[in-house]
């Protein structure tokens, strides 16, 4: 439905303010501990900014970078990050999301393997929100283009 | 100075609510867009002045940005749809 | 003289070579289409990329490495943590992020010239705030007296700028001027709204406009690099 943006100059801003959102993003989910942020705000961002790119360049041009396969892929894998890190603990020896048991494979004391822990699970939650927010925004903007739906008995 | 920052954000306060005039009283659209962009705006500095008042400025400031670059393209989304489907009324 | 013709000759020469690159284009496009399942995806990309002025690979890799710094520098700005693993999270992503995006920064721009460009836009931004200042006292001498002598109309000139980034370039020194606020750009017009007589005399007498030309280095000199993109290309379809 969203046909190519011809207005140039809102175009070269999107285009050039996008990886300052990207890198945005990636220090609000790094930087967790410190300051406000973590997984979910940091994928929320980094929706934004594709959000961004598809509104102002047309949803094609967006598809190339981010298909709708690859966004599901994405959230499984993100899903697939958080339980993987808790089942890792598990074979470890702790319990489930027991981080401590961390230690014997990261090589570093408790404090610090809870700490690694933890952000590992984060990126896994940013990546998942990042592509389910994508999807939901690809599948709002192509309700009414032909041939999506072919159960219609109408 | 703790003083100043509060009186200039109560003062931030009222002018969010004269913007609020415009967001809920425009004749179509496009005025409520414009009304609650500028309340973006507002509460941008509003945030800033809160986070010197409580001397946390840093954190505020993370804060500030997302609420920013969120006001940009939710403005930018708006304006787009209103342009492609051209409803103007309610 | 003869240089006059010889620079006459040799636009016209450049202007005969770039409708036959635009034909060729078209040309190209079309046997895309019709050979489409025999080509191969990565294989049209490339040819679609070599007609449509894409970035060949060593421009690219110089992209990404520009993008990366200026990416790590903003991360550095951001985050104050100067210790080892958080450094080392700064540079994976930032060059995960110029990997991904490689083509956004920088997309208009020769990178051989980038130095210039960037020390001519450091020496522009003082200028620009000299002439921010002198607008300012002129639109508050205007609003302050009782009857408001303000004269609204719209401005439309074309712009002899090319590339976007210079376009925009001018149209937000227009808009930061106050007195004059750009509306539109509609096919190379700009539509400016301008308050009053004496911002609009200022937006025609064009001395913004060649300032941001010469920042960008466009419309001053004949482009050798156009000609050697075109022979380029040329090269490849003598094949």
């Amino acid at each position: 439905m969203i046909k190519d943006y011809q207005d140039v100059i809102v175009k070269t801003v999107a285009r050039l303010v996008v990886p300052f959102i990207v890198t945005y993003a990636l220090y609000v989910v790094m930087h967790g501990h410190h300051s406000p942020g973590g997984g979910f705000q940091g994928g929320v961002i980094l929706a934004a900014g594709f959000v961004l790119l598809g509104v102002t360049h047309g949803l094609e041009r967006t598809r190339r970078r981010m298909s709708e396969k690859a966004a599901g892929v994405m959230s499984s894998v993100g899903v697939f990050i958080y339980a993987g890190t808790g089942i890792l603990c598990i074979i470890l020896g702790g319990n489930y999301l027991d981080y401590g048991a961390l230690t014997g494979l990261l090589l570093v004391s408790r404090p610090e393997a809870r700490s690694l822990g933890i952000l590992g699970v984060e990126i896994g939650v940013a990546l998942a929100v990042m592509a389910v927010m994508c999807l939901i925004f690809f599948s709002i903007f192509t309700v009414d283009e032909p041939g999506e739906d072919e159960g219609s008995t109408e | 100075m703790n003083t100043f920052f509060l009186v200039v954000g109560v003062g931030m306060c009222v002018l969010v609510l004269f913007c609020l005039y415009r967001a809920t009283m425009g004749p179509d659209v496009l005025n409520r867009a414009a009304g609650i962009s500028a309340i973006g705006t507002k509460t941008l500095i509003i945030l800033l002045l809160m986070g010197a008042v409580y001397e946390r400025v840093e954190m505020f400031i993370d804060i500030s940005m997302v609420y920013a670059l969120l006001n940009f393209i939710g403005c930018l989304v708006l304006a787009r749809y209103i342009e492609e489907t051209g409803e103007v009324s309610c | 003289m003869e240089i006059t013709l010889m620079l006459e000759a040799t636009e016209n020469a450049f202007r005969i070579m770039e409708k036959a690159r635009k034909h060729a284009v078209g040309l190209m496009d079309t046997a895309v289409e019709f050979t489409a399942e025999e080509t191969r995806y990565s294989d049209r990309n490339r040819i679609q990329a070599l007609f449509t002025g894409g970035q060949g690979r060593k421009t690219r890799f110089q992209n990404c490495v520009g993008t990366s710094v200026i990416l790590f520098a903003f991360w550095l700005l951001l985050s104050g943590k100067f210790d080892a693993f958080h450094l080392t999270l700064g540079i994976i992503c930032s060059l995960l992020v110029a990997y991904l995006f490689h083509d956004l920064l920088f997309a208009n721009v020769r990178v051989g010239d980038m130095k210039i460009v960037v020390t001519r836009f450091l020496a522009y931004i003082p200028w620009l705030f000299c002439q921010i200042a002198l607008s300012n006292i002129h639109v508050a001498s205007l609003v302050i007296r009782r009857k408001m002598p303000i004269d609204p109309q719209v401005v439309m000139f074309k712009t002899k700028l090319e590339t976007d980034v210079s376009q925009v370039t001018l149209a937000n020194s227009i808009t930061l001027t106050p007195g004059t606020v750009t509306m539109d750009i509609q096919e190379g017009i700009y539509y400016v709204h301008a308050l009053s007589q004496k911002a609009a005399d200022g937006l025609s007498a064009g001395d913004m406009e060649d300032r941001v030309a010469h920042i960008y280095m466009e419309a001053d000199h004949l482009y050798v690099q156009d000609v050697l993109d075109a022979a380029r290309i040329y090269e490849e379809l003598k094949m």
